[in-house]
């Protein structure tokens, strides 16, 4: 085995599969949904490992001891916080390179070549590393593999872990899925409660646009769902026009935001960063601001009134 | 076991300074380092553990840019905050062969500090990510090597045992509640607190407090980054930056969305 795939959704498999082979016969380490739905996984013919846990943890046990029997090239996985864990885990017990969030990927020979952003992503950087390496990816960054067969499936148990789970609670998610709409309003700490937040939704209604924010508005204030908040660490969105309002343009939100075509910022401070990184700004109160937008459009688009 | 608690904090590279130099290349020199952001829920919290565990705490820097004459002042700030909001005293370790450093030198780097010195924290807490490189994966190195459980993304820790510590960890869809034997390693996440500024006092304090600078042969050690940077290149994107600063509110509302109705972004 040249490779190691470790895949944690069906979305991702075949993407990493690709990669793989760039490196040689793949073997697939599967958990969670892609040990659930192991078959699908199977498909793409290559022999797969089912760990029937989500802890990092057991990950980091199974992927350890594959190491040792197929002594891989290179091992891959999705840049999410389980596989992140875990691979730090090995990474660190093996002493071998890990990089993550990597958008791209080749063998340079005696080295692993790669891209990957930095900085907040507002640097690409190109880097090398030794052999062998471990490698998590974003999504979306190949074709995915074709299926080809159907491989063997082997469970692998890790016995005890260390980490107990006392619970386990699902975030409150909407659902709505920002990284396909074409308008979005982003809204920021600039809100002064909930209730104000309408403002926004109703912009939002006018453009037929959906309503994100900044990472503290979801997760300290949790006036968002969590599947709301846009940025480095959140969703990634592309649309046509974002407006984002009381949003300081913090280089982690800025980066989920960079494949928009137009950006608009209302912000009443004049030296806000994201003055800079936009198309184009209003220096205005977002109280008395956006009301006042809202109506003019009203007039302009009735059909959304 | 101790009672001990360290920290580590990173002089990270400020991502709010990514200045261009010739043809496109980052100007690294020119970017100031500062303490990585989430370090700073990383010492709050340790300022509120202390006394429930009634050890020591300190802080553990490698500094990972250089060259280390030019990193000194940014480097000091950083080190300075750290003693000031919480640690007894700070380890940093400053050498132009470990520059510019990678994950596998910084987390060998942390250890050799710790075991050099004798020292076995109960807990160690770090960030979630460092805003420069942002690859999430010095803390679980450290916990691999010293054989410490293992916590990452922290956002909440409910409960130190004589044991363990039950913590609330986030996932992308789920938080769950785990207990992990002490002695532990936690990264911890923007979430977990709202990080003070250290008082005019504390910072008084700061400076008569213990700060070892230690070369790598100090501590015994002899490793080397793995990491070739090849190349760093500004992200550039046109923006038209049009900043429209009126009185006139209803005037900036119509010069708005004209436009962007120019832009045909309107009427999607
Ligand atoms: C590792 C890491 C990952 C992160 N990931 C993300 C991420 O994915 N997404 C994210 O968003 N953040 C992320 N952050 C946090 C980020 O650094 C910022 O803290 C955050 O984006 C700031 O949110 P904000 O703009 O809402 O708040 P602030 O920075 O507080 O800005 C509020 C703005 O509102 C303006 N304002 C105030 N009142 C008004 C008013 N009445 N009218 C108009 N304007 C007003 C102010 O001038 C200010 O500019 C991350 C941070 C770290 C360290
Ligand atoms: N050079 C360093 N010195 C001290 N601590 C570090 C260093 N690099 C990373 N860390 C710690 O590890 C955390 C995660 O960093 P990273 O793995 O680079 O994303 C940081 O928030 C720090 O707590």
């Amino acid at each position: 085995m040249k490779a190691l795939v470790v895949s944690q959704r069906l979305s991702d498999a075949g993407e990493l599969v690709a990669v793989a082979r760039r490196f040689g016969e793949p073997a697939i380490l599967a958990f969670q949904e892609s040990a659930l739905k192991v078959e699908e996984v199977a498909a793409y013919g290559h022999r797969v490992y089912r760990v029937r846990s989500d802890r990092p943890e057991a990950l980091y046990r199974a992927a350890a001891s594959l190491y040792e029997s197929l002594n891989p090239k290179v091992i891959v996985g999705p840049s999410v916080k389980n596989v992140k864990d875990a691979m730090a885990l090995l990474a660190g017990s093996l002493d071998i390179p890990l990089i993550t969030e990597v958008v791209e990927l080749s063998d340079g020979g005696s080295v692993l070549t790669y891209k990957r952003g930095f900085m907040s992503e507002r640097v690409t950087m190109t880097a090398e590393v030794p052999y062998p390496a471990i490698a998590l990816l974003n999504p979306k960054i190949v074709k995915p593999a074709e299926k080809a067969g159907r491989g063997e499936v082997v469970d692998f148990d890790v016995g005890d872990l260390k980490v107990n789970v006392v619970g386990v609670r699902a975030k409150e998610l909407s659902g709505v899925k920002l990284e396909e709409a074409e308008v979005v309003v982003g809204v920021g700490r600039g809100f002064k409660s909930r209730e104000d937040l309408n403002l926004a939704f109703e912009l939002a209604k006018i453009l037929g646009a959906q309503v994100g924010g900044t990472r503290p508005i979801a997760t300290d204030f949790k006036w968002l769902p969590e599947d709301a908040w846009i940025g480095i660490s959140g969703k990634r969105i592309a649309p046509k026009l974002y407006i984002a309002v009381g949003v300081s343009g913090a280089p982690q939100h800025m980066s989920g935001v960079s494949g928009s075509k137009v950006i608009v910022a209302v912000n009443k401070d004049k030296s806000a960063p994201i003055f800079i990184q936009a198309d184009y700004g209003v220096v205005a109160d977002l109280y008395k601001f956006l009301p006042i937008l809202t109506s003019k459009l009203r007039e302009k688009l009735p059909r959304r009134a | 076991m101790g009672r001990d608690i360290a920290v580590l904090v990173k002089a990270s590279l400020n991502p709010e300074v990514v200045r261009q130099g010739a043809e496109g290349a980052y100007d690294i020199d020119y970017t100031p380092l500062k303490i990585s952001d989430v370090d700073r829920n990383a010492l709050e919290e340790a300022a509120r553990l202390k006394s429930i565990l009634g050890g020591r705490v300190y802080s553990i820097t490698v500094l990972t840019w250089g060259p280390s004459k030019a990193r000194d002042k940014d480097l000091k700030l950083a080190v300075q905050e750290a003693l000031a909001k919480v640690a007894d005293e700070a380890y940093v370790v400053v050498d132009d062969s470990i520059i510019p450093g990678d994950p596998i030198v910084t987390s060998n780097v942390i250890v050799g500090v710790l075991k050099s010195r004798g020292l076995k924290p109960a807990l160690i807490l770090a960030g979630e990510a460092s805003v420069d490189e942002s690859t999430s994966q010095v803390p679980g190195r450290v916990a691999a090597k010293l054989g410490y459980s293992y916590v990452g993304y922290v956002r909440r820790i409910l409960e130190v045992r004589e044991n363990s510590v039950v913590v609330e960890r986030d996932v992308e869809e789920y938080v769950e509640t785990l207990e992990a034997p002490l002695p532990a390693v936690l990264s911890v996440t923007q979430e977990i607190n709202e990080p003070r500024p250290p008082t005019l006092i504390q910072i008084r304090m700061a400076s008569k407090k213990p700060l070892h600078v230690l070369s790598l042969a100090g501590i015994g050690l002899n490793v080397k980054p793995k990491r070739l940077i090849k190349e760093m290149r500004v992200v550039t994107v046109f923006r038209k930056q049009v900043v429209l600063e009126e009185a006139n509110l209803e005037k900036a509302a119509e010069k708005l969305i004209e436009y962007l109705d120019k832009e045909g972004v309107l009427r999607i």
